[in-house]
């Protein structure tokens, strides 16, 4: 936990004057000699730099784990990284960009449950790249193309990528004692609540083509498909968000007042309040190294938002909002 | 050079003279009224402007906004990853507009993005805002160009009325008043030289 930054670091590095301020206030944390990219967007080399040092730090905590935990691990970070790639790779597959630029949207991680992404890269169109996984995990996603067809839209595809990664997660959450599941469930659940709810949402705004529920959700937890159904015909969202239970009427509030970004901040300052309990609630085992693990990834995702900012000149007050750890000053 | 350098002074001439200057007045008149109607115009699109701009930054603010917290939630990545995933992008076409000869471009949409179905709510939401935007930011870009384009054509429209009235008018009117002075000199030498020749008849006859 030593290496990790301090809510107060945090919030020195948004308030820092520029961005060559935050590249020399960083210096001094164990992120070490950052190098700014004389060529090309600057924030983007940086947040690939925030996700290497965050895989540098997931691998060393792998190796070092015993084998189930170690293996559980690999697999939650990894498959979502991958599952991130992928859905990179065919929204530019779809859009038609060239393959350099797919490469480069790349999270720099190797492939994990498909063999190369170069091939699928490779393939004509997206629908080949998506056929391309046949044999995979992924093959499931095959069969959401009829829908992605049916609609003109990727949409069908990237739901049917996050069904499939929280399966594939819970599955491999069984390899794990049962008091160590608990948390990483919790941390899922959140997750697929809130993205389910925004989904729904922003299907609102097309109601007519509005798609049946259990197309759109195959997966619910804490916010169920009567709920969700609710969303999508609802005029005013503040009764049904006012309706729903702690924490999700808390983090959700603001999509009624507008601002949607803030909503996932809070989504991961409530992360880190789930991996915060849970290390408390067992100092010693599995829960400390995943609390270490979400610690590590929410602080990668606010400096990736810190150094953009900076390199936009974006006022500390304007960043602050939406990071997640300066919140626990 | 004097403005009468080179004139020949016959009635020919004046009668030539006069139908220029005529001309040339009329033709100031229509420049007047064309002044005038430019001034009108331009002072119509310089109060949309200011009212306009006002509201358009304002707009663009929060548009900006969203965009900024699109940005620091989602990640440059990811946010450049879902924008280019947009299919059908912006498409504009520029058609030449005329007000009073003053040609200016005018932007028209031909088809709008839609980013509905493939953006993340979060950059979706600010796309909408962006979007929305759009088209007052294309009408100003518009009466902007429009606004300079009769700007500058009422300063070479003043400039000619003002070459006209001070400088073409007048040279011409001198040498309409040298011919007509020349013209009269040589009548009253000629009169003159009747009643010398007259006299000189007369005194021959007695």
């Amino acid at each position: 936990m030593a290496d990790l930054l301090t809510p107060e670091q945090m919030r020195a590095l948004a308030e820092g004057e520029s961005l060559e301020a935050f590249v020399e206030q960083l210096a001094d944390t164990p992120y070490g000699e950052v190098p700014l990219a004389t060529d090309g967007d600057t924030s983007v080399a940086l947040e690939k730099v925030f996700y290497q040092k965050f895989i540098e730090r997931m691998t060393g905590i792998v190796d070092l784990a015993p084998t189930k935990v170690g293996d559980f691990l690999l697999s939650y970070y990894y498959l979502r990284f991958e599952v991130i790639n992928l859905k990179r790779i065919i929204r530019g597959k779809y859009s038609g960009i060239p393959t350099s630029q797919i490469v480069e949207s790349l999270i720099p991680i190797l492939p994990y449950k498909v063999e190369s992404y170069e091939e699928i890269i490779a393939e004509e169109t997206f629908q080949d790249a998506i056929r391309r996984l046949k044999g995979t995990p992924y093959e499931s996603l095959i069969s959401s193309l009829e829908l992605s067809e049916k609609y003109d839209a990727l949409w069908p595809v990237e739901i049917a990528l996050n069904y499939l990664s929280a399966r594939e997660i819970f599955k491999s959450l069984e390899s794990l004692p049962k008091r160590d599941r608990g948390l990483v469930r919790r941390i899922v659940q959140a997750e697929a609540d809130v993205e389910n709810f925004l989904v729904a949402a922003k299907q609102r705004s097309s109601r007519e083509s509005a798609h049946s529920p259990e197309e759109m959700f195959p997966a619910t937890f804490g916010i169920g498909l009567d709920v969700l159904g609710e969303v999508v015909a609802a005029d005013d969202l503040r009764a049904v968000i006012q309706g729903l239970n702690p924490p999700y009427n808390e983090i959700l509030a603001p999509l009624y007042e507008g601002d949607v970004a803030l909503i996932r901040s809070r989504l991961r300052q409530h992360i880190y309040n789930i991996a915060k309990r849970g290390r408390a609630e067992d100092d010693f085992g599995f829960n400390v190294v995943m609390a270490y693990l979400v610690f590590s990834e929410i602080e990668k995702n606010d400096l990736v938002g810190i150094a953009w900012g900076k390199t936009q000149g974006i006022a500390a007050e304007d960043i602050l909002k939406y990071l997640a750890i300066p919140f626990f000053i | 050079m004097s403005a009468t350098t080179g004139v020949r002074p016959t009635k020919g001439y004046l009668m030539e003279m006069k139908r220029r200057i005529g001309f040339i007045e009329r033709g100031t008149e229509f420049l007047k009224l064309k002044r005038d109607h430019l001034a009108k115009e331009l002072t119509t699109s310089i109060d949309i402007l200011k009212g306009r701009r006002s509201r358009l930054l304002e707009e663009l603010r929060v548009a900006y906004r969203a965009v900024t917290a699109a940005y620091i939630s989602l990640g440059p990545i990811e946010v450049q990853s879902q924008a280019k995933s947009i299919k059908s992008r912006l498409e504009l076409e520029v058609l030449p507009r005329s007000v009073m000869g003053v040609r200016y471009p005018y932007i028209k949409v031909e088809k709008e993005p839609q980013i509905t179905g493939e953006l993340d709510i979060t950059l979706s939401e600010a796309a909408e805002k962006v979007l929305s935007v759009l088209d007052d930011i294309l009408q100003l870009a518009e009466y902007e160009a429009r606004a300079e384009r009769i700007a500058d054509e009422l300063g070479k429209t003043n400039r000619k009325v003002n070459a006209l009235e001070n400088t073409i008018i007048p040279s011409y009117m001198k040498v309409i008043k040298f011919i007509q002075d020349k013209l009269d000199e040589e009548s009253l030498e000629e009169l003159v030289r009747m009643k010398l020749i007259g006299g000189a008849l007369a005194r021959r006859r007695e």
